[in-house]
């Protein structure tokens, strides 16, 4: 049995709203997270992670429940708790009007360090983020994935046992995301960290996870290694059809079922841009199918007959944005 | 303790890279000490003020005629009512010429309505009472929240003393010189003369020992109410008290930012208590409150202003105000949603409590219920204190009322302030 760094059992976290009505942004999640993994909340925009980190690290507090880090409650003994604790938050919590090494050095003090150590764990976080030319020069001056970079050294300066990163490559490019994951594995495995990362991108917690726990509304739907998850959905490969804005009705998707090989067929509608700055999405259809390429021709015959113009076509094996859509009928898309 | 100091530097830090902040910590007070300065007759020629203070003489005798002489001497700024009333009515006794009169009861009104700052009876038989060695006593009525009375007090007192210890040498002098067989007086106007001799030379005495007493009134009274005290006194602790103010309510906005670019946050999921964070906060505020009247206090002082005979009541009087104040910035904080809502509540709060509290004109030149109502602002007490010490000539003990006004509502918004506190 490994040793248990994060314990947190029947948190809940309810909101109220100014005109009186509730939002269950948690609803009652049990978490064991193991020392030395690197553990992924996986989730669409709003399924509760952020809520859920918040009240894991003692800035909000649970509705119901509590979380043990390391055997502290982190709402009976929330400073032994925090000590323990690095934070890397879903948004830039710096100042930007400071340099990247003031920053470093107020909150090194704010968790307890000082004087020469300080100054030698500050030269050594910024080499770890690669961003040693630049410490002296204002966070504002930063690009966005520089300032990510020095959110995370922040967060990893009074070397912690354990890292929260909530989203931590929101908003930057390739090349940064790229070393943004690499740094995660640096910490486990150099620094021997264990590290709760929180996405709404499948791809990130795939390639990273020792364990994936998937969140929706509120809850933990499933929880496990990815090849765990994956199996849930069996052997099966996904087959997408993007379809734009046409209606689909619904004897299509019974009539996708029937194909041979297809044992499911689920159909996420269009969404406008009205949210957010997202752009409109296509509508999508998706065929669980256990042997894809050999429905493909059916499908796409189905679809012709139905006069669906089809915009794009691909076959996907099993991941965990399958195991998603499998569990809640939806699509997980930012 | 050294978490706490760390939150104040960093805001200090990151205060002070704004170079912007010197427009508004220097520039513009400086300006309005200035203006508001002139606006309140920083350059005016004018004659000093006068302070009525209403009399009753019940006794009308010798000694009460010379009581009441010694303490027009004693402070001329001082006008004896009805008494020394000019043809203007300066004594405001709303009458015609011949009908300028006072009773007990229209003196309580004029104390109540502030026509006269102090009420003085001498009673009947005062005269006889001293010179039987009896007690005899003067009543000394004043409305306790004005500046001026403890300075008309303090006439009075000298003058009380001076009288009393004179007439008590006289009752020593004649005692002596009855038991003494070759001092023998011709007839009892004789023996009168002795007394009264004796009563003169002992009153000048009392008068030479007395002098350092005097010298503070007088010299005090003159030097510091000239019109450039009047005038610069009030714009600089008026401008400095409201400038105080818009220093300190920076922190409404910028802890809706801290919350916005989620340092403060940051902060609360670090190891740092919660009394660690709020108190590193508002000392930040607090320090950047004392430095604003520093800074005022300094241009006044470069304007000419006196600032009386007690540093370390001025400096009090500024630590409770600034305290009052960045309570009062943190409990209106936590109602706080934007910082749109943020600035313009500070700046409704700061341009109603200013004015109200007499901040750009003195208070004494408003409709009573005005000033009563201006009381509840803080810059109402504040005020009074400077008032007391800059024209006035107070000390400590003169700012005692403000000082406790200003700690005890400075207690109440902190304790509400940190009961509020919420970081999401
Ligand atoms: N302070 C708040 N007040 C009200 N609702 C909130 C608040 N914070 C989050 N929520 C709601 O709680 C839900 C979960 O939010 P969040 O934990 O931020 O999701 P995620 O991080 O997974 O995107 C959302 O519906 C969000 O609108
Ligand atoms: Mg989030």
């Amino acid at each position: 049995m490994p040793e248990t760094m994060v314990q947190a059992r029947g948190l809940v976290k309810t909101y109220r709203r100014k005109d009186g009505s509730t939002v269950e942004a948690v609803r009652n999640i049990d978490l064991d997270i193991y020392k030395g993994e690197i553990f992924s909340l996986l989730g669409p925009n709003g399924a509760g992670k952020s809520t859920t980190i918040s009240m894991i690290s003692g800035l909000i507090e649970p509705t119901a429940g509590d979380a043990q880090i390391a055997r502290y409650s982190i709402t009976k003994q929330p400073m032994e708790a925090k000590k323990l604790l690095g934070i890397v938050p879903q948004d830039i919590a710096l100042y930007p009007t400071l340099s990247a090494r003031q920053n470093l050095d107020f909150f090194g003090r704010m968790y307890g360090l000082g004087g020469a150590e300080l100054h030698k764990r500050i030269d050594e976080v910024l080499d770890f983020i690669d961003l040693k030319e630049r410490q002296k020069d204002r966070i504002d001056t930063f690009s966005g994935g520089m300032k990510r970079r020095v959110n995370i050294g922040v967060g990893l300066l009074h070397r912690p046992q354990l890292v929260y990163m909530d989203e931590p490559t929101v908003g930057i490019d390739p090349q940064n995301r790229r070393r943004i994951l690499d740094t995660v594995f640096r910490l486990r495995d150099e620094q021997k960290m264990t590290v709760l990362y929180t996405t709404h991108l499948m791809e990130e917690s795939q390639e990273l996870s020792d364990r994936v726990g998937i969140i929706d509304h509120g809850k933990i739907i499933a929880l496990g290694t990815v090849g765990e998850l994956v199996q849930k959905v069996g052997e099966e490969d996904r087959l997408i059809l993007k379809v734009g804005q046409q209606k689909i009705a619904a004897e299509v998707l019974e009539r996708l079922k029937q194909v041979e090989q297809v044992t499911s067929a689920l159909y996420d509608p269009p969404q406008q841009a009205a949210e957010g700055a997202d752009e409109a999405t296509d509508g999508v259809i998706t065929v669980f199918a256990k042997r894809g390429r050999r429905a493909l021709p059916d499908v796409i015959q189905i679809a012709n007959d139905a006069s669906i113009d089809v915009l794009s076509v691909e076959v996907r094996e099993p991941d965990l944005e399958a195991v998603f859509l499998h569990l809640t009928g939806r699509a997980l898309r930012d | 303790m050294q978490k706490l100091l760390n939150i104040t530097l960093n805001d200090l830090r990151v205060i002070f890279r704004d170079r912007g902040i010197w427009i508004n910590l220097v520039l513009v007070p400086a300006a309005l000490v200035f203006i508001i300065g002139l606006a309140n007759g920083g350059f005016v020629t004018e004659t000093t003020p006068r302070l009525r203070v209403d009399v009753i003489d019940y006794d009308g005798s010798a000694l009460a005629t010379q009581f009441l002489a010694d303490l027009r001497a004693a402070n001329d700024t001082l006008v004896l009512c009805p008494l020394d009333n000019d043809a203007e009515d300066f004594c405001r006794l709303r009458a015609g010429a011949s009908e300028r009169t006072l009773d007990e009861d229209l003196a309580r009104q004029r104390l109540i309505n502030r026509d006269a700052l102090a009420l003085l009876i001498i009673p009947q038989g005062f005269e006889a009472n001293m010179q039987a060695g009896t007690p005899a006593s003067i009543i000394y009525r004043s409305d306790e929240e004005a500046n001026a009375p403890s300075l008309i007090q303090q006439a009075v007192q000298a003058v009380v003393q001076r009288t009393g210890g004179a007439l008590v040498a006289e009752r020593v002098g004649l005692d002596v010189a009855d038991s003494l067989e070759i001092l023998q007086f011709s007839d009892t106007a004789d023996r009168d003369d002795f007394g009264q001799q004796i009563f003169t030379r002992a009153q000048a005495l009392w008068a030479e020992n007395l002098v350092t007493v005097n010298f503070t009134l007088n010299d005090a009274i003159e030097r510091q109410l000239s019109p450039r005290q009047q005038g610069f006194g009030q714009s600089t602790a008026g401008m400095g008290s409201m400038y105080v103010m818009f220093t300190v309510f920076g922190a409404l906005v910028v802890l809706i930012d801290e919350r916005k670019q989620w340092t403060l946050q940051r902060l609360v999921m670090m190891p740092v208590a919660r009394w660690q964070l709020l108190g590193g906060k508002m000392l930040s505020r607090f320090i950047m409150g004392m430095i604003q009247y520093a800074v005022a206090f300094a241009v006044g002082a470069f304007m000419g202003v006196n600032f009386g005979r007690d540093p370390l009541a001025i400096v009090a009087l500024m630590v409770s105000f600034t305290l009052c104040i960045t309570a009062l910035a943190f409990l209106l904080a936590t109602f706080m949603r934007s910082s749109e809502q943020a600035s313009s509540v500070s700046l409704l709060f700061i341009l109603t409590l200013a004015p109200l509290g007499g901040a750009w004109w003195p208070l004494d030149i408003v409709p009573e219920w005005m000033r009563t109502l201006g009381h509840i602002s803080p810059i109402a007490w504040v005020m009074d204190g400077f008032r007391a010490l800059l024209y006035f000539n107070g000390d400590l003990s003169t700012v005692v009322t403000p000082l406790l006004v200003l700690l005890g509502a400075g207690a109440v918004f902190f304790a509400l302030a940190v009961r509020r506190f919420r970081y999401e």
